[in-house]
């Protein structure tokens, strides 16, 4: 029994969960922030990033660290690749969380569309329960929870597309509609944080059955229509 | 209609990427050097000492041109199994073995097979170099002399040299006794008095358990260049060795009978290295190739 390599495992693993919190501190401060348009707030989240980042460099040098000197193989070596990329899809999602953040600062003094700012905070909720299952998922080895976050995506996925039509039906307030396309980068970015939870899903699949595989095929399934975007 | 469109198109990446007749070319050759053509086919390969098996139903075929790399733990029956390949155990009289190896389709086993042919054929590089106690150029002469090969000698022993990558350091001092060589050195003399009689196979018995690391990559990368002319089987106790240069890998394993307190090998696994170390088949190979063996 490699004692060493198995507590370095360990500790990269409860290194990226540690990581998964603080992005779902980030999601949750960037959504009240929009909600509440609290500039305090969003400046918060901004800064915070550089926790996000301190964290994923962290799992980072422990990866380089790890293989250099323990050379992984099999599950071992598989876990240490997912690590890897998970590390990076949980840092993308920080940085969502710092861009709708700029985005709310940006808009502070513009007028609001309060119906379009509750569907965020459902999209939000939605969006956190993805980190959750997928880190859940990864941690418990289950690689059928962490397929259902397919199902999942596939309703902030819905409720993206139907922010543009939203936004079109603002009206010719210039000063909406200035607010309704930044709110159209806000919906794509909740949109995106949800699919880093999709692609670290894949790694938890791969972890376990050691064949890599998209859950949905995005060069060929339902998502190549213009509509589908 | 945009969808069936799409999935009906033709894939894209001819008209992205282009086509290009270099990497056609490339893709031909790596296609060509992954075909598999049978060189030994091992069935049902028992052996044993004094009718107690040390190894048990093995069956596996071995490529040309492969690298391919026996490990597991010690008693495994790796070392037994190598020794099949060229007939050495022959050499001990209890031993026994049953089943056969076919080589190029034929039985090495037969009635009609000499084993000095054989040996011939399928030379053997064993753990500590063993090089007789004369000249280096005496050394890799010394099976062609025996062979009756005396038609330019001094061409075949520079060719043999070269071949095992020891030339340039010996080139000039032929006549020095194989003992002033360096460990690393007489192994690549060892390996050059294999190659001096044109064998089909080079079986390697831990081949660089017994040198530093620097002597140990260049064995390696040796074999990377033996293996375009010849055929390698290793047995190796260092696992990291076996991922690095070997293509194939069969992971052996002991069976113990606590009752009549016997250890026998078995086969486990066999699979393409990167297989067997990325995601084995078997869970025994798992625990020992990430060290949780026992």
């Amino acid at each position: 029994m490699r004692v060493t390599l198995q507590e370095e495992l360990d500790q990269l693993e409860a290194a990226l969960q540690e990581e998964g919190a603080l992005v779902l501190r980030a999601l949750r401060g960037c959504l009240n922030a929009l909600e509440q348009s609290d500039v305090e707030l969003a400046d918060e989240v901004i800064a915070f990033d550089d926790e996000v980042d301190d964290a994923y460099l962290a799992i980072e040098e422990g990866i380089q660290s790890l293989l250099a000197r323990q050379t992984p193989v099999a599950v071992d070596l598989r876990l240490v690749l997912a690590i890897l990329h998970d590390n990076l899809h949980l840092e993308r999602m920080a940085d969502y969380c710092v861009t709708i953040s700029k985005l709310t600062k940006l808009v502070q003094d513009v007028p609001h569309d309060q119906t379009l700012l509750e569907g965020f905070e459902e999209m939000g909720q939605r969006a956190e329960e993805m980190i959750r299952v997928a880190l859940d998922s990864f941690r418990d080895r289950n690689a059928a929870r962490a397929e259902s976050l397919v199902d999942l995506d596939e309703l902030i996925d819905r409720a993206n597309r139907r922010v543009v039509g939203h936004v079109l039906s603002l009206g010719g307030d210039p000063a909406l509609r200035e607010w309704g396309l930044r709110m159209i980068i806000v919906s794509r970015c909740l949109e995106r944080i949800g699919d880093h939870a999709v692609d670290i899903g894949e790694q938890t699949a791969y972890l376990v059955s050691g064949d890599f595989r998209e859950f949905t095929d995005a060069s060929h399934g339902p998502g190549t229509t213009p509509r589908d975007l | 209609m945009v969808m069936s469109d799409m999935e009906s198109a033709p894939a894209a990446p001819a008209r992205i990427a282009g086509v290009d007749e270099k990497i056609l070319a490339e893709r031909a050759r790596e296609a060509a050097s992954t075909r598999r053509d049978v060189l030994f086919d091992v069935s049902r390969l028992t052996v044993s000492y004094a009718d107690v098996p040390a190894l048990k139903g093995v069956s596996l075929e071995i490529y040309k041109n492969f690298v391919t790399a026996f490990i597991g733990p010690s008693g495994c029956g790796k070392s037994t199994f190598i020794r099949c390949f060229n007939r050495m155990n022959d050499l001990i009289p209890s031993a026994n073995v049953d089943g056969t190896i076919l080589y190029h389709g034929i039985d090495l086993y037969g009635p009609e097979v000499d084993s000095v042919e054989v040996r011939k054929r399928i030379g053997m590089v064993f753990q500590k170099p063993n090089p007789f106690p004369k000249s280096i150029y005496d050394n890799v002469a010394f099976g062609p002399r025996v062979l009756g090969w005396k038609k330019d000698l001094d061409a075949r022993v520079e060719r043999a040299l070269r071949h095992a990558a020891l030339w340039d350091e010996v080139k000039n001092r032929l006549k020095a006794s194989a003992y002033s060589l360096s460990g690393g050195q007489q192994q690549r003399l060892c390996i050059a008095r294999c190659l001096a009689v044109e064998p089909d196979v080079l079986l390697m018995d831990e081949p660089a358990s017994a040198l530093d690391p620097i002597s140990t990559t260049a064995i390696e990368d040796l074999m990377h260049e033996l293996k375009r002319e010849y055929t390698i089987v290793i047995v190796t106790h260092n696992m990291q060795q076996a991922a690095r240069v070997a293509d194939m890998t069969a992971f052996f394993s002991v069976e113990v009978d606590e009752e009549q307190d016997r250890r026998t090998g078995v086969l486990v696994e066999y699979d393409a290295t990167p297989t067997i170390f990325t995601n084995p088949g078997d869970k025994r190979t798992e625990d020992y190739v990430t060290g949780r063996f026992g």
